[in-house]
């Protein structure tokens, strides 16, 4: 093709002048903080394990338990909040393992799959908590109907209609709730991750064409 | 960081600039922008300038760093629009030996490439540079066929944006 030649003719003649840059400018550049992606997917990765994290310690079962008056049930509960401690830690050192392989000296292949890997961990973690959170306000449903002495007026309700009504509307409010809920942290996230992401994931697409 | 890394990382910088110049105009369509990637690249070449051990020239170090940075870390899009203020008030050719008609050949090609996408964008840069396949495979990590292929169907995509 003549003008692309042309065109790698005069581009490695290196005629065309850009504005050099300094040393000292060079310098001051150094002492800059970066606006990468890997930074931003790292601070907002922190964030998360802390939010997650704090929300799991304030929300203390304990108490909720004492005065639903089934401390019976705490045994329980401790044992899922060991379990639940163990895979926090499995996630935050996973994200580590990946977050310290991506390497700006890789293949662009390789980097674009690495950045995708860090953050594949970090929406499992957000998945698993979002799981966890479900489970829970499932069972504290459960737990309110089956120990709140308030709800006996709503299970007697329940006992006296033949139609089901007062079950359907509570189940209802429920599962809408729930639906509420996740459906919020999903958009946020699609938002999040979608804007910052966007760019990353159009060129990866675009890499991974050329060798299907 | 050690002065002495620091002082000789900054003179290398500065002697091979023009690779970083060329990635940043090719990605951006303002001088803002341009800028504004220059810093990113140099601080990402800086970070990983510890892992640079000498044994291969600092500019074929620098491209893969500063290619990646442009189409994989910087957050902002590049997609650039085609834009003439920008590009007109420079030349391709050297005063001495201008040539007016090839001059505006050379424009309008780099127009087309400017219409690329990153990808291919990439694939063009490392073939300006005179990179063999196994290099420009490499660096983006794709096979080496495969490269040669999707460099020939660029050449085809800029033939028809220049003549419609």
């Amino acid at each position: 093709m003549e003008e692309l030649d042309l065109l790698k003719k005069a581009w490695q003649k290196d005629s065309y002048s850009y504005e050099q840059v300094s040393e000292m400018e060079i310098y001051k550049m150094l002492h800059k903080k970066s606006s990468s992606i890997v930074k931003w997917i790292l601070i907002i990765s922190i964030i998360e394990v802390l939010f997650w994290a704090v929300i799991s310690i304030y929300f203390k079962v304990d108490e909720y338990l004492k005065n639903l008056n089934a401390e019976n049930l705490s045994m329980y509960f401790q044992v899922l909040n060991v379990v639940n401690y163990v895979v926090i830690l499995w996630f935050i050192y996973n994200f580590y393992k990946n977050y310290i392989k991506i390497s700006t000296i890789a293949s662009t292949n390789q980097l674009m799959h690495d950045i995708l890997k860090t953050r594949k961990t970090v929406k499992y973690y957000v998945w698993y908590n979002l799981l966890m959170a479900l489970l829970s306000m499932i069972a504290a449903f459960v737990m309110e109907f089956e120990f709140n002495p308030r709800m006996q007026i709503v299970k007697n309700q329940i006992a006296n209609e033949n139609n089901y009504q007062t079950l359907f509307v509570t189940v209802g409010i429920i599962l809408l709730s729930i639906i509420v809920f996740i459906g919020l942290v999903w958009l946020f996230y699609r938002l999040l991750y979608g804007i910052l992401l966007r760019k990353l994931y159009i060129n990866y697409k675009e890499l991974k064409k050329i060798d299907l | 960081m050690s002065d002495n890394l620091e002082q000789l990382f900054v003179k290398q910088l500065k002697d091979n600039q023009n690779i970083i110049h060329k990635i940043c105009r090719l990605y951006t369509n303002d001088e803002d922008a341009h800028k504004d990637l220059f810093q990113e690249i140099t601080i990402q070449l800086w970070k990983a300038f510890p892992k640079f051990r000498g044994d291969s020239k600092f500019s074929t170090w620098a491209y893969r760093v500063a290619l990646n940075t442009a189409i994989t870390l910087y957050r902002k899009s590049t997609r650039t629009v085609a834009t003439t203020s920008f590009e007109a008030q420079k030349h391709f050719i050297s005063q001495e030996e201008y040539n007016f008609e090839e001059e505006e050949k050379i424009k309008l090609m780099y127009q087309a490439v400017q219409q690329l996408n990153d990808i291919e964008k990439a694939l063009v840069f490392l073939y300006l540079e005179d990179k063999d396949y196994t290099e420009i495979s490499e660096t983006l990590g794709i096979s080496e066929v495969n490269a040669r292929v999707k460099m020939n169907r660029i050449k085809g995509k800029l033939k028809k944006i220049l003549n419609p």
